[in-house]
């Protein structure tokens, strides 16, 4: 499954418009990643979200930032990454709202921000499933998700609280990472937009 | 952080990422299990962790390199509190590994996820952190006042202290109980009516006291209100009367009647009520009440003046409900209703009663309402010719024009409505 293989790839209508329909959710929920970071960076306080604040990166276990060389894979690859990052990532925010709603409890936003994005990250992660099983790729199974979701709540739990503003930090920002990989790794597929 | 900018994990996303650090990262090593106690961040440790501080307190705090960082020392190190760097006078090596902090009469957290004090290494990047609480115990809250409504809930609403800001979090819980028997309950609905209420929707009793407080608490302290004691019976208020209208009498100018409907929700238990009529000019904020229409459920306002439109409101106190020997609490302002007075050269007096019913009016009616049509004549007529044609069509023009300006709820030409409704009380 490689268009750049395979062009011009014709595709049915109804897995045409999945496709659309899958790359402008993804597209929606980019710019939902950013004000969730928006927001959640202002509720923790300076220094989060002034230029040039930097923790050190974090590596869950399990989950990470899209690789650089992400972009050098097959695209079915690329999207099967997405679709198991989708799939972690619902856990990890639900993990960060929990512990938001004990340092930030009068910030209803930010914790409906969490909660919707949860909601948004598994909504995507299915539907990018979905096309990659139309086009006859299979995505991986559920894999990661438990063990970084345990994690996160191990270091939630033994951390002080800089340090899990900082693991939620992180997890907002894989979030918004990787809902804006798999947008740019569906609109390779979308009919008439060039890669 | 400014609206529209790319945040630093966005920014981030953008760079080649960094190496694994040779640094030892403990929360890395918490995350893959291995169990890590102190702040669990970066290379180094503050201590103490997230403390808890009054106002004006001081604060002596520790940064420690970890003793297994190759060639580490607290040489160069600094703080940062928010944001900012602190000055190098308040800070001193302890010892090569050690860097000291000493910070005196703390204001109050600027956020309530606590204030970022982080240490940082010579080149900026952040070493570790650790959250402070600085505030105040909360005070007792006051001046709890609740109401029912129609008998079917209970809210209320309390002062949370003279002081104002605690500078933390502030739970504030709502207990009642009934009197001599039964536990405490905690009301679970808050925020009903601004920011210090809570809303008892169902299973209230009746001709039985009930004792009710607050408790307030946060990580400095809690505190606890008076208790109120209240029968739910004493404390009723209702919904405001509906289909409130306003008419005029006949050709009367300087009269307006109003009509309205006892709140059907008490129907079956409103043995006496109280009304009061506000009534104000269109152009106007000041109010006139009208006080002491009792168990009534129409009035005449007199000695208005003609020719102005008036808005008018009507509010119901369900005193005495089953026996009840308190006031009652009146019921909200009905939305605002129009109406105009005819229109007469003459002023009117411009003061307001409630006339009993059956009043006469004070001059013929067929001649003032030629008078008004001659008085109309000179603004619309084109020709001095006199017809019932004519007279005809200005009968159509003023029913239509009342017509119209009873169906105004209350806009004004420059958009405002009448005075906002508050709890009544």
């Amino acid at each position: 499954m490689d268009p750049q293989a395979d062009s011009p790839v014709s595709f049915l209508p109804h897995l045409e418009a999945k496709i659309r329909q899958t790359h402008n959710l993804a597209r929606l929920l980019t710019k939902y990643a950013e004000q969730l970071l928006e927001e959640y960076v202002q509720q923790q306080g300076d220094p989060f979200g002034l230029p040039g604040f930097s923790p050190p990166r974090l590596s869950l276990a399990g989950l990470s930032g899209p690789s650089p060389s992400h972009m050098g894979l097959p695209l079915s690859e690329r999207l099967r990454q997405d679709a198991a990052a989708l799939d972690a990532l619902p856990g990890l925010l639900d993990a960060v709202r929990r512990r938001q709603a004990e340092l930030n409890p009068s910030s209803p936003r930010l914790l409906r921000n969490l909660e919707d994005a949860a909601r948004q990250a598994r909504a995507l992660g299915v539907a990018v499933e979905t096309v990659l099983a139309a086009l006859g790729s299979a995505a991986r199974g559920p894999g990661p998700e438990p063990a970084a979701t345990t994690a996160l709540s191990t270091a939630n739990n033994a951390a002080g609280i800089f340090s899990a503003k900082v693991l939620g930090l992180h997890v907002c920002g894989l979030y918004g990472e990787w809902v804006n990989r798999t947008e740019g790794d569906l609109s390779q597929l979308v009919p008439g937009d060039v890669a | 952080m400014p609206a529209g900018r790319p945040g630093p994990a966005a920014q981030s996303a953008r760079r080649p990422p960094r190496p694994l650090s040779s640094l030892w990262s403990p929360l890395l090593l918490c995350v893959l299990g291995v169990p890590r106690g102190g702040s669990g961040a970066h290379t180094a440790v503050i201590s103490p962790q997230d403390p808890t501080l009054l106002i004006g307190s001081s604060l002596q705090a520790t940064c420690s390199i970890h003793g297994d960082t190759p060639g580490a020392t607290a040489e160069g190190l600094y703080w940062t509190l928010n944001g900012r760097r602190l000055p190098s006078e308040l800070s001193h090596l302890l010892n090569t590994s050690t860097l000291a902090l000493a910070l005196a009469n703390l204001n109050g957290s600027r956020q309530q996820s606590g204030d970022n004090l982080v240490c940082h290494a010579q080149d900026g990047s952040i070493l570790a952190g650790s959250c402070l609480y600085v505030g105040l115990p909360p005070e007792k809250p006051f001046n709890i006042s609740c109401w029912s409504r129609n008998m079917k809930d209970l809210t209320c609403r309390w002062t949370p202290g003279t002081r104002g800001e605690t500078f933390l979090h502030t739970n504030y819980s709502l207990k009642y109980k009934l009197r001599w028997y039964g536990q405490d309950n905690t009301c679970e609905e808050y925020h009903t009516v601004g920011p210090h209420s809570c809303h008892i929707p169902k299973d209230l009793a009746l001709f039985t006291p009930y004792e009710i407080w607050v408790e307030a608490t946060n990580r400095l302290g809690s505190a606890r209100s008076d208790v109120l004691t209240l029968d739910v019976l004493d404390v009723v208020t209702t919904d405001p009367p509906p289909d409130v209208h306003v008419s005029r009498v006949g050709g009367l100018e300087d009269q307006l009647s109003v009509r309205w409907v006892s709140p059907p929700a008490l129907k079956d238990f409103l043995f006496q009520a109280k009304y009061q009529i506000r009534y104000r000019v269109e152009d106007s904020v000041d109010w006139k009440v009208v006080d002491d229409v009792s168990n009534q459920t129409s009035c005449r306002l007199a000695g208005l003046k003609p020719g102005t439109v008036y808005f008018v409101q009507v509010r119901c106190n369900p005193f005495g409900i089953y026996g009840s020997k308190k006031a009652g609490i009146w019921s909200e302002w009905s939305h605002p209703t129009a109406a105009s007075t005819p229109r007469s050269e003459r002023p009117g007096p411009g003061g307001g009663v409630c006339e009993p019913r059956g009043g006469e009016p004070s001059s013929g009616p067929v001649r003032r309402e030629l008078k008004q049509f001659l008085g109309w004549l000179k603004k619309h007529a084109y020709c001095s010719n006199l017809s019932f044609r004519l007279y005809d069509q200005w009968r159509a023009w003023m029913q239509k024009s009342h017509k119209t300006r009873n169906q105004d709820e209350g806009i004004l030409p420059s958009g405002r409505r009448g005075t906002a409704r508050g709890p009544a009380g």
